[in-house]
């Protein structure tokens, strides 16, 4: 012990070395450099967006307003067309959120703690997904013949129950004390209760991490939207904020028209506000998210 | 399981009679996976069928081969195999190091706020989505109000249409890799560095290692396994591309090296309504990838065999 605490002593004296001093002041230069690359885009997308049009037009606009002017936001909030489109992604990311935990739920609990027929054969079933799935144009086949295309609840259907998260759920269901499954057992509960009453409650941590997945997930998805949605009063979001900024049929949102003033303040404006709620979780997200890799990677 | 019941038919009874509340929980489960995912690998059958949405199976004829066949002798089977394969090969060359080299340095500084800080940074732009970040790109990029171009332009240059030029599209689509996935990538780098035994990098100070021998002597060989198997996952993937980032990239200009894999299904199968020739590519791409991804595997198991002994 004393043996340690004297190499300790003695590296703390002589701590830092000519090169090391130039090695971390280079490094904590590179470290700012790479924030600035990160942060800067997105302060110039914010930046544009309250800009007033004389600045804008010239492209003189970098990481921080001219001349101040929200009126960008007034055109996307005034938006009927836009506000739709925003309480769609929201009506699918909700009920997503609940039809898919519960799903997963259902599916980890029998994996988990089942000595039942069938066993492997079902948990094989579902792992098989990860490796071979039947792609884009099978998959809108399916929905095409459920009659579900054109309607929000393909959005909710389709990635109902990844393989991955129930993997997750499982292995981390297991790691409860099977004790304490036993004594609920026994004391007559029935799986359902056991899993409602002491299983959840439990795993409350697994649960946010891919309750969290499947939010961020909904919330960006693109695909699946530009296969089952053709009704424009269907769309999400992000289909939405391509049509404005990147596609030509920006026209039928009648906001962006190149002809009037604050075209480009509007594009950016709605890029900000279909980031902004992922943006304003993000801070509690990522905890949660750096775990969820890494019990991934735990079990590989 | 191991010890091979006899499934007699008192056996099956009691067990079902046992575990009804474990089938009942799994039903619904089962239908999805059923419904969804099988139902749908079903549908690839008719890429061996010159289908007919309207008509049915009934109605369509089998032609075998032939929707491979002219995927494969076609046109553009060259074009959007190249351009899938060379995008991956661009992010491998390019993208790749860079959460290693990142982590490292990371690894490196004192300041935990700091630290902190940068990396929540760092992971940020992982969490958008492919539309937000094409949208971004394309406001900055573009050739009249776009800040890039007009920070050209202030400087003499002459002002470049990154997103339309086809010579810029791999540029952009692999910068934009870089960009948005670095700090989260860099993830798995940094648990495994923090795994390292402290008392090594301290040792190698006392024999008078700098900082940059310690990093090249102890953390890099710490992390030497991890590179290897996330590399060789990325060689498994080298001919999946998301469909989603080269799509919303893509336009009249530059389709001759936007076209990937992905892509093209899509324009063959919904676009163009020819679902059996789309399926067909789907399922060549998927075979191909499969025998790939299966590959890497059995190489990373092999890593992770020799590492262990």
């Amino acid at each position: 012990m004393s043996e340690i605490v004297k190499v300790k002593k003695l590296m703390s004296r002589n701590r830092e070395t000519t090169g090391e001093k130039i090695f971390n002041f280079v490094n904590v230069v590179i470290m700012i450099f790479i924030s600035l690359i990160v942060l800067l885009p997105l302060l110039n997308v914010v930046s544009v967006s309250i800009s007033s049009d004389k600045y804008v037009a010239a492209a003189q606009v970098s990481f921080w307003p001219k001349g101040l002017n929200f009126d960008s936001y007034k055109t996307v909030l005034e938006s009927e067309k836009l506000l739709r489109s925003f309480l769609n992604t929201v009506l699918v990311t909700v009920s997503s959120l609940v039809c898919s935990l519960i799903m997963t739920c259902l599916a980890a609990y029998p994996l988990a703690y089942g000595k039942f027929v069938g066993r492997r054969v079902i948990t094989l079933l579902i792992l098989l997904t990860m490796w071979f799935s039947g792609g884009m144009i099978p998959t809108y086949m399916v929905i095409n013949k459920l009659g579900l295309v054109d309607n929000l609840i393909s959005l909710i259907l389709v990635p109902l129950v990844t393989a991955y998260h129930v993997v997750i759920l499982r292995s981390f269901f297991t790691s409860i004390p099977s004790s304490l499954i036993e004594s609920a057992r026994i004391d007559g509960a029935n799986d359902f209760t056991i899993l409602v009453q002491v299983v959840i409650p439990l795993a409350k941590a697994a649960l946010a991490t891919i309750g969290l997945w499947i939010i961020v997930g909904r919330w960006n998805e693109f695909m699946n939207p530009i296969l089952f949605l053709k009704d424009y009063k269907k769309y999400t979001m992000q289909i939405v904020l391509r049509d404005i900024v990147l596609a030509s049929s920006a026209a039928q949102y009648d906001i962006v028209d190149e002809s009037k003033a604050l075209a480009e303040q509007v594009r950016n404006a709605t890029i900000v506000v279909t980031m902004l709620p992922v943006l304003i979780v993000y801070p509690f997200l990522q905890k949660y998210f750096v775990k969820g890799v890494m019990l991934g990677a735990v079990k590989g | 399981m191991a010890k091979n019941k006899k499934w007699t038919k008192e056996y099956l009874v009691n067990n079902f009679k046992q575990n009804k509340f474990m089938y009942l929980m799994l039903l619904p489960v089962v239908a999805y996976y059923l419904i969804i995912h099988y139902w749908s690998m079903g549908w690839l059958s008719i890429s061996f069928f010159d289908y007919k949405l309207l008509k049915g199976f009934a109605g369509s004829k089998f032609v075998g081969l032939a929707n491979f066949d002219k995927f494969v002798k076609g046109l553009n089977f060259g074009n959007v195999i190249g351009n899938t394969l060379l995008l991956n090969f661009y992010s491998l060359v390019f993208y790749f190091p860079m959460p290693i080299i990142f982590a490292l340095l990371l690894n490196e500084l004192k300041n935990l706020k700091f630290k902190k800080f940068v990396q929540t940074v760092s992971y940020m732009p992982h969490f958008l989505s492919a539309v937000v970040l094409v949208s971004i790109m394309n406001v900055m990029l573009s050739p009249s109000t776009g800040f890039l171009n007009g920070f050209l332009k202030s400087l003499g240059f002459d002002s470049i249409y990154f997103m339309g030029d086809a010579k810029w599209f791999r540029t952009v689509y692999v910068a934009s890799v870089i960009w948005q996935e670095t700090g989260w990538a860099a993830i798995t780098y940094i648990s495994t560095l923090s795994g390292i035994d402290q008392g090594l990098y301290e040792a190698a100070k006392m024999d008078g290692a700098g900082k940059l021998r310690q990093i090249w002597h102890i953390s890099l060989p710490g992390i030497r396994e991890t590179i290897i198997l996330l590399l060789i996952m990325r060689v498994g993937n080298m001919i999946n591309l998301t469909f989603e980032k080269p799509y919303l990239m893509q336009n009249a200009l530059n389709t001759s090296v936007s076209e990937v894999l992905s892509t093209y299904t899509y324009k063959i199968g919904i676009v163009n309504g020819s679902y059996s020739q789309a399926t067909a590519i789907g399922l060549f791409s998927s075979l191909v990838s499969l025998v790939f991804v299966l590959g890497a595997n059995f190489l990373s198991n092999k890593v992770a065999e020799t590492s262990l002994f």
